[in-house]
């Protein structure tokens, strides 16, 4: 296999997972109508009344479903893999640093005192992500091994952040407020505007490319501390510019969609078995391959005959018995 | 040859462990093309002496000098363009290849993104040839032997191409063979490549027979220093070990000790 291949094969799987995506559905589209579609649009031409349905289910509906999927899965795939090199672990996920619970916490502050329109729960799931993280980072910032005082420090606020958002469940009314509070922690696309979209969009791309300007330098933190001081890294600027950065892009990617479990831990696993663990590859490739994983996730989820259900059911399902398989695989590998 | 320039110079360095001191009062200096060898007894201070060198840890009071720049004022990247360290051993969480670990040590050189080009690799892979163990460029370090793992972590300090090299037990977990093969592979590219080797050692007859000068330690404190053949004896050494020590020669004239065993 050349060096590339994976590159390539990753990036036709997302181009057919879009087209997969945009075609399937319970209005279904043709591979014909969607190329009539995009040409007109891209030529500035108003559609016919054959294609205005079409269309207004394109582009008002599904892309921008696609596009967040894609943007979500790169961003926590990505998080995923920062969060596992900066704290030498593979089995840490921006969750275990309180991102989830605060944004959990967030969300459930907006849904009971503030608003449930989409922009007041994701900018409350924003801020109270990002408050978890850098709470984390000041208890945790100190002491002679700090990965593992940041990661007991992640425990301990991650713990803070679920009580405090079982409480708010516990007292929140039970007609209105609960399962809004619920629906939202299973995680899902089905309500995503292009609001949503260019939000996510701009906080992921600037998190992503400043990620991938400094990647090299995460394979440095990766050995250690004491290995990325003797090579010449400022260990505690790149520790807290790849937590900020990483914070950032996760919970712009989960207060768009809700809480999406297992995708940042399994697509950071998958994509080193695949590429290895320099961050030169890893991370673009991580990017592709959470996109094709959260975009496919979401349009079986879409098209089930029964109806949709929350996606983080499937990405549970799917992420924990692939990442098992793997671990076995690779086992057996090692052994032989 | 020896040159009579100082490249590295520590004065009065003083360092502690929270409450406990774990350096006191350390003056001495090295010269440029000179191997120092670092002896003393298990906590006697030498890897702490070594990290206050590299800069990663800071001393508390006196001052470290490296071709007359203050340490405590380079930042990292200039430290690391002046000083390559080579650990005791190297865990890994994720198995990187031997040329991924040997070019991860120019990431100083390559900019912001830390990522080496196609030149960088062809200069990584000289090295790893230069050291014989070219073969092994693609294989995972996790799965190298120790002798193996002690040769990468070599090549990969040549490879950041800093001028001082220190080395904490390059030995430590090495054959009777492997250790003879490593010491002199580190006389012969601190000849060839005009560097500053320090290192901490823990047997003395290898410190006696490869080192120009020597720093004996306890208990954080300077005991001995000098040039070899003014140092290497039996009280100094007895009186660093804290033990008897009886010494020989070997037909070449070289001494050597050992432990005055008992009958």
């Amino acid at each position: 296999m050349r060096r590339n291949s994976p590159f390539v094969i990753i990036t036709a799987l997302l181009v057919l997972c879009i087209i997969f995506a945009l075609t399937a559905g319970q209005y279904d589209i043709k591979l014909a109508t969607l190329w009539r579609v995009v040409t007109l649009k891209l030529t500035g031409q108003i559609p016919g009344d054959d294609l205005a349905v079409s269309s207004m289910v394109l582009w008002s509906v599904r892309l921008p479903r696609v596009l967040m999927a894609i943007l979500a899965g790169a961003a926590l795939s990505v998080g995923g893999v920062v969060f596992q090199g900066i704290m030498r672990n593979p089995l840490v996920s921006p969750s275990f640093l309180g991102v989830t619970h605060g944004a959990v916490f967030g969300a459930s502050i907006s849904i009971i005192f503030l608003s449930k329109s989409a922009l007041s729960i994701e900018s409350c799931a924003f801020f109270w992500a990002v408050a978890a993280v850098a709470l984390v980072y000041a208890i945790g910032n100190r002491g002679i091994n700090t990965i593992t005082t940041l990661v007991i420090a992640g425990v301990i606020v991650s713990t803070v952040f679920m009580a405090a958002g079982s409480f708010l469940k516990y007292v929140a009314d039970p007609y209105e407020h609960l399962p809004a509070i619920i629906f939202w922690t299973m995680g899902g696309l089905n309500n995503v505007l292009w609001n949503n979209v260019i939000r996510a969009l701009v906080i992921v791309s600037i998190g992503i490319t400043a990620i991938c300007i400094f990647r090299g330098k995460l394979n440095l933190m990766a050995l250690g501390d004491e290995e990325a001081l003797s090579m010449g890294v400022n260990v505690k600027f790149a520790r807290i510019f790849f937590m900020l950065f990483g914070t950032l892009i996760v919970a712009a990617g989960s207060s768009s969609c809700g809480i999406i479990m297992w995708v940042d831990l399994i697509v950071a696993h998958i994509s080193r078995l695949i590429v290895g663990p320099d961050h030169g590859r890893l991370i673009p490739f991580a990017a592709l391959m959470g996109a094709v994983f959260l975009l496919l996730t979401d349009t079986i989820v879409r098209i089930l005959p029964a109806g949709e259900i929350p996606i983080s059911i499937v990405t549970s399902f799917i992420g924990a018995p692939l990442l098992g398989y793997l671990l076995m695989k690779q086992t057996r590998q090692w052994k032989e | 040859m020896i040159q009579n320039n100082e490249i590295l110079v520590m004065d009065k360095v003083d360092f502690s462990y929270r409450e406990k001191k774990t350096l006191s009062n350390i003056s001495f200096s090295v010269r440029k093309g000179e191997i120092c060898g670092l002896l003393g007894p298990n906590g006697s201070g030498k890897t702490t002496l070594l990290k206050c060198i590299n800069g990663i840890l800071n001393n508390d009071t006196g001052s470290i000098t490296i071709q007359g720049r203050d340490v405590a004022k380079l930042s990292r990247e200039e430290i690391a363009k002046l000083i390559a360290m080579v650990p005791q051993e190297l865990n890994m969480v994720f198995s990187f290849t031997v040329l991924q670990t040997v070019l991860m040590a120019g990431s100083a050189r390559f900019g912001i993104s830390g990522i080496a080009k196609k030149d960088d690799c062809l200069s990584a892979l000289e090295i790893l040839e230069e050291l014989h163990i070219e073969h092994l460029a693609e294989r995972r370090y996790n799965e190298l032997s120790g002798g193996e793992k002690q040769m990468v972590l070599i090549a990969r300090a040549l490879f950041q191409k800093a001028g001082i090299l220190l080395l904490d037990e390059p030995t430590s977990h090495l054959d009777f063979k492997r250790q003879y093969v490593i010491m002199e592979l580190i006389r012969k590219i601190t000849r060839e490549k005009h560097l500053t080797t320090v290192m901490t050692l823990h047997d003395p007859n290898t410190a006696g027979r490869y080192c120009d000068r020597l720093i004996m330690m306890n208990n954080g404190c300077i005991c001995h220093q000098g040039l070899r053949d003014k140092v290497f004896h039996v009280e100094s050494l007895e009186s660093v070990y804290g033990m008897r020590i009886n010494m020989g020669y070997t037909d070449t004239g070289a001494a050597y000790v050992h432990p005055a065993y008992e009958q």
